[in-house]
Protein backbone atom coordinates (compact mmCIF):
# COMPACT_ATOMS: atom_id res chain seq x y z
CA UNK A 1 0.00 0.00 0.00
CA UNK A 2 3.01 2.29 1.05
CA UNK A 3 5.31 1.69 -2.01
CA UNK A 4 1.52 2.54 -4.19
CA UNK A 5 1.30 5.80 -2.44
CA UNK A 6 4.84 6.48 -3.61
CA UNK A 7 3.67 5.92 -7.28
CA UNK A 8 0.57 7.89 -7.51
CA UNK A 9 0.25 9.95 -11.06
CA UNK A 10 -0.80 13.34 -10.25
CA UNK A 11 -1.22 13.89 -14.15
CA UNK A 12 -5.06 13.13 -13.89
CA UNK A 13 -5.43 15.13 -10.99
CA UNK A 14 -4.15 18.39 -12.56
CA UNK A 15 -5.54 17.74 -16.09
CA UNK A 16 -8.95 17.60 -13.91
CA UNK A 17 -8.72 20.24 -11.28
CA UNK A 18 -7.71 22.85 -14.25
CA UNK A 19 -10.39 21.80 -16.44
CA UNK A 20 -12.86 22.25 -13.58
CA UNK A 21 -11.59 25.34 -12.04
CA UNK A 22 -10.59 26.65 -15.56
CA UNK A 23 -14.01 26.13 -16.84
CA UNK A 24 -15.73 27.45 -13.07
CA UNK A 25 -13.43 30.77 -12.87
CA UNK A 26 -14.47 31.84 -16.70
CA UNK A 27 -17.93 31.06 -16.67
CA UNK A 28 -17.86 33.43 -13.51
CA UNK A 29 -15.70 35.90 -15.40
CA UNK A 30 -17.27 36.28 -18.29
CA UNK A 31 -20.78 37.09 -17.68
CA UNK A 32 -19.37 39.67 -14.62
CA UNK A 33 -17.13 41.02 -17.39
CA UNK A 34 -19.59 40.91 -20.09
CA UNK A 35 -22.15 42.63 -18.08
CA UNK A 36 -20.43 45.37 -16.87
CA UNK A 37 -18.09 46.41 -19.71
CA UNK A 38 -19.02 48.79 -22.48
CA UNK A 39 -16.83 47.03 -25.00
CA UNK A 40 -16.52 43.21 -24.91
CA UNK A 41 -13.17 43.51 -27.38
CA UNK A 42 -10.62 44.22 -24.86
CA UNK A 43 -11.74 41.89 -22.48
CA UNK A 44 -11.76 39.01 -24.82
CA UNK A 45 -8.32 40.21 -26.32
CA UNK A 46 -6.67 40.09 -22.66
CA UNK A 47 -7.83 36.02 -22.82
CA UNK A 48 -7.24 35.31 -26.46
CA UNK A 49 -3.57 36.78 -25.14
CA UNK A 50 -3.41 34.82 -21.44
CA UNK A 51 -4.64 31.53 -23.52
CA UNK A 52 -1.54 31.95 -25.73
CA UNK A 53 0.77 32.86 -22.56
CA UNK A 54 -0.70 29.63 -20.97
CA UNK A 55 0.39 27.63 -24.15
CA UNK A 56 3.42 29.13 -24.45
CA UNK A 57 4.13 27.68 -20.80
CA UNK A 58 2.57 24.55 -21.16
CA UNK A 59 4.90 24.05 -23.96
CA UNK A 60 8.21 25.02 -21.96
CA UNK A 61 6.72 23.55 -18.44
CA UNK A 62 8.99 19.93 -18.07
CA UNK A 63 6.70 18.33 -15.79
CA UNK A 64 3.83 16.37 -17.54
CA UNK A 65 1.08 17.94 -14.43
CA UNK A 66 2.37 21.26 -15.08
CA UNK A 67 2.17 21.41 -18.77
CA UNK A 68 -1.22 19.22 -18.43
CA UNK A 69 -2.61 22.25 -16.32
CA UNK A 70 -1.15 25.26 -17.93
CA UNK A 71 -2.38 23.49 -21.15
CA UNK A 72 -6.02 22.98 -20.12
CA UNK A 73 -6.14 26.51 -18.38
CA UNK A 74 -4.59 27.82 -21.80
CA UNK A 75 -7.34 26.27 -23.89
CA UNK A 76 -10.21 27.59 -21.24
CA UNK A 77 -8.87 30.90 -21.38
CA UNK A 78 -8.76 30.79 -25.28
CA UNK A 79 -12.46 29.38 -25.40
CA UNK A 80 -13.13 32.20 -23.00
CA UNK A 81 -12.72 34.56 -25.28
CA UNK A 82 -15.45 33.54 -27.88
CA UNK A 83 -17.67 33.13 -24.70
CA UNK A 84 -17.80 37.19 -24.44
CA UNK A 85 -19.83 36.91 -27.73
CA UNK A 86 -21.69 34.05 -26.70
CA UNK A 87 -22.63 36.05 -23.94
CA UNK A 88 -23.61 38.85 -25.81
CA UNK A 89 -25.75 36.89 -27.76
CA UNK A 90 -27.55 35.12 -25.08
CA UNK A 91 -28.53 38.96 -23.49
CA UNK A 92 -29.76 39.69 -27.35
CA UNK A 93 -31.76 36.62 -26.86
CA UNK A 94 -32.99 37.12 -23.00
CA UNK A 95 -31.28 33.85 -22.34
CA UNK A 96 -28.94 36.25 -20.11
CA UNK A 97 -30.25 39.17 -18.08
CA UNK A 98 -29.07 42.29 -19.88
CA UNK A 99 -27.55 45.24 -17.41
CA UNK A 100 -29.68 48.19 -17.85
CA UNK A 101 -26.47 50.62 -16.43
CA UNK A 102 -24.48 49.20 -18.94
CA UNK A 103 -24.77 51.29 -22.45
CA UNK A 104 -24.16 48.44 -24.61
CA UNK A 105 -26.83 46.64 -23.22
CA UNK A 106 -28.86 49.60 -23.32
CA UNK A 107 -28.88 49.38 -26.85
CA UNK A 108 -29.18 45.74 -27.04
CA UNK A 109 -32.08 46.40 -24.78
CA UNK A 110 -33.84 48.56 -27.46
CA UNK A 111 -32.79 46.95 -30.55
CA UNK A 112 -33.94 43.52 -29.31
CA UNK A 113 -37.14 42.34 -28.43
CA UNK A 114 -36.20 39.40 -26.66
CA UNK A 115 -33.67 40.68 -24.56
CA UNK A 116 -34.75 41.15 -20.70
CA UNK A 117 -33.04 42.47 -17.22
CA UNK A 118 -34.56 39.55 -15.72
CA UNK A 119 -32.89 36.29 -15.52
CA UNK A 120 -35.03 33.56 -16.35
CA UNK A 121 -32.74 30.75 -15.23
CA UNK A 122 -32.80 31.93 -11.20
CA UNK A 123 -35.24 29.58 -10.11
CA UNK A 124 -35.98 26.19 -8.96
CA UNK A 125 -37.28 23.31 -12.09
CA UNK A 126 -41.01 22.99 -11.76
CA UNK A 127 -40.65 19.80 -13.77
CA UNK A 128 -43.32 21.08 -16.30
CA UNK A 129 -43.21 23.55 -19.93
CA UNK A 130 -43.69 27.35 -19.33
CA UNK A 131 -45.08 29.94 -21.22
CA UNK A 132 -42.95 33.01 -21.46
CA UNK A 133 -45.18 34.95 -19.03
CA UNK A 134 -45.18 32.53 -16.33
CA UNK A 135 -41.04 32.44 -16.92
CA UNK A 136 -40.97 36.27 -16.31
CA UNK A 137 -43.36 35.95 -13.56
CA UNK A 138 -41.78 33.20 -11.66
CA UNK A 139 -38.32 35.30 -11.29
CA UNK A 140 -39.88 38.94 -11.78
CA UNK A 141 -39.41 39.12 -7.64
CA UNK A 142 -35.36 39.49 -8.62
CA UNK A 143 -36.07 42.51 -11.70
CA UNK A 144 -34.48 45.09 -8.95
CA UNK A 145 -31.61 42.68 -8.18
CA UNK A 146 -30.84 42.15 -11.96
CA UNK A 147 -31.20 46.44 -12.98
CA UNK B 1 9.20 21.84 -26.27
CA UNK B 2 6.49 19.81 -24.44
CA UNK B 3 3.59 19.37 -26.91
CA UNK B 4 2.08 17.32 -23.94
CA UNK B 5 0.35 20.37 -21.77
CA UNK B 6 -0.96 22.02 -25.71
CA UNK B 7 -2.15 18.33 -27.49
CA UNK B 8 -4.13 17.35 -24.01
CA UNK B 9 -5.91 21.31 -24.41
CA UNK B 10 -6.75 20.37 -27.67
CA UNK B 11 -8.30 17.35 -26.10
CA UNK B 12 -10.40 19.20 -23.20
CA UNK B 13 -12.25 21.18 -26.16
CA UNK B 14 -13.14 17.87 -27.36
CA UNK B 15 -14.31 16.67 -23.59
CA UNK B 16 -16.33 19.66 -23.21
CA UNK B 17 -17.70 19.78 -26.38
CA UNK B 18 -19.14 16.28 -25.63
CA UNK B 19 -20.30 17.39 -21.80
CA UNK B 20 -22.79 20.01 -23.71
CA UNK B 21 -24.53 17.01 -25.65
CA UNK B 22 -24.54 14.42 -22.46
CA UNK B 23 -25.92 17.24 -19.97
CA UNK B 24 -28.52 18.41 -22.62
CA UNK B 25 -29.77 14.31 -23.44
CA UNK B 26 -29.58 13.48 -19.82
CA UNK B 27 -31.56 16.26 -18.71
CA UNK B 28 -34.06 15.27 -21.43
CA UNK B 29 -34.22 11.69 -20.42
CA UNK B 30 -33.12 11.17 -16.82
CA UNK B 31 -34.10 14.83 -15.48
CA UNK B 32 -31.77 16.92 -12.56
CA UNK B 33 -31.94 14.80 -10.18
CA UNK B 34 -29.10 12.33 -11.05
CA UNK B 35 -26.56 15.09 -10.12
CA UNK B 36 -25.30 13.92 -7.23
CA UNK B 37 -24.44 9.72 -9.13
CA UNK B 38 -22.72 11.96 -11.89
CA UNK B 39 -21.01 14.40 -9.41
CA UNK B 40 -19.82 10.98 -7.37
CA UNK B 41 -19.04 9.47 -10.74
CA UNK B 42 -16.51 12.21 -11.82
CA UNK B 43 -15.01 12.49 -7.92
CA UNK B 44 -14.49 9.11 -8.35
CA UNK B 45 -12.77 9.51 -11.71
CA UNK B 46 -11.00 12.24 -10.48
CA UNK B 47 -9.35 10.17 -7.66
CA UNK B 48 -9.03 7.00 -9.60
CA UNK B 49 -6.68 9.11 -12.48
CA UNK B 50 -4.03 9.19 -9.60
CA UNK B 51 -3.74 5.39 -10.00
CA UNK B 52 -3.17 4.96 -13.90
CA UNK B 53 0.41 5.34 -14.48
CA UNK B 54 0.39 6.43 -18.17
CA UNK B 55 0.16 10.31 -18.06
CA UNK B 56 -2.11 10.31 -21.33
CA UNK B 57 -4.40 8.08 -19.55
CA UNK B 58 -4.32 9.48 -16.33
CA UNK B 59 -5.16 12.69 -18.23
CA UNK B 60 -7.96 11.75 -19.86
CA UNK B 61 -9.46 9.83 -16.81
CA UNK B 62 -9.23 13.42 -14.53
CA UNK B 63 -10.53 15.31 -17.52
CA UNK B 64 -13.55 13.19 -18.19
CA UNK B 65 -14.15 13.41 -14.15
CA UNK B 66 -13.95 16.59 -14.04
CA UNK B 67 -16.43 17.02 -17.12
CA UNK B 68 -18.69 14.52 -14.79
CA UNK B 69 -18.40 16.68 -12.18
CA UNK B 70 -19.04 20.03 -14.12
CA UNK B 71 -21.86 18.81 -15.60
CA UNK B 72 -23.68 17.73 -12.63
CA UNK B 73 -23.42 21.33 -12.00
CA UNK B 74 -25.29 21.90 -14.80
CA UNK B 75 -28.07 19.71 -14.74
CA UNK B 76 -30.67 21.73 -12.74
CA UNK B 77 -29.93 24.82 -14.98
CA UNK B 78 -30.68 22.55 -18.12
CA UNK B 79 -33.87 21.52 -16.95
CA UNK B 80 -35.35 25.33 -16.30
CA UNK B 81 -33.95 26.16 -20.29
CA UNK B 82 -36.03 22.74 -21.47
CA UNK B 83 -38.80 24.36 -19.16
CA UNK B 84 -38.70 27.56 -20.99
CA UNK B 85 -38.62 25.99 -24.20
CA UNK B 86 -34.96 26.72 -25.02
CA UNK B 87 -34.46 23.13 -25.83
CA UNK B 88 -36.67 20.15 -26.50
CA UNK B 89 -38.59 19.04 -23.31
CA UNK B 90 -39.93 15.81 -21.95
CA UNK B 91 -42.19 15.19 -19.06
CA UNK B 92 -41.50 11.67 -18.80
CA UNK B 93 -38.28 11.27 -16.60
CA UNK B 94 -36.63 8.23 -15.05
CA UNK B 95 -36.25 9.55 -11.51
CA UNK B 96 -32.96 7.82 -9.81
CA UNK B 97 -32.61 6.22 -6.78
CA UNK B 98 -33.36 8.03 -3.77
CA UNK B 99 -35.13 10.80 -5.81
CA UNK B 100 -37.50 12.33 -2.93
CA UNK B 101 -34.22 12.88 -0.60
CA UNK B 102 -32.34 14.36 -3.66
CA UNK B 103 -34.94 16.58 -4.21
CA UNK B 104 -34.50 18.40 -0.55
CA UNK B 105 -30.86 18.89 -1.33
CA UNK B 106 -30.09 22.07 -2.87
CA UNK B 107 -28.88 21.25 -6.38
CA UNK B 108 -25.23 22.99 -7.06
CA UNK B 109 -24.99 25.55 -9.88
CA UNK B 110 -21.94 27.45 -10.18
Amino acid sequence: MARNLLHLNPTGLAAGLAAFLGIWFGHVVVRAVERRSASIHLPAAAFLLAGLLLEAGAMLAPQPPLSAALGILGITAGWDALEFFRQQRRVMCGHAPANPSNPRHVRILAEHKAATTLDLLDRQPLGRPVTPEQAQALVSGQSQEAA
Amino acid sequence: MNLFGPALGIVTLLVIGLGFVWVVRVERSLGYLWWPYFLAGGILLLGGSLFIASDWGSALAGLVGASLAWGATELKVQAIRAELGWYPFQGKKRRPPFAERIARWKAPNL
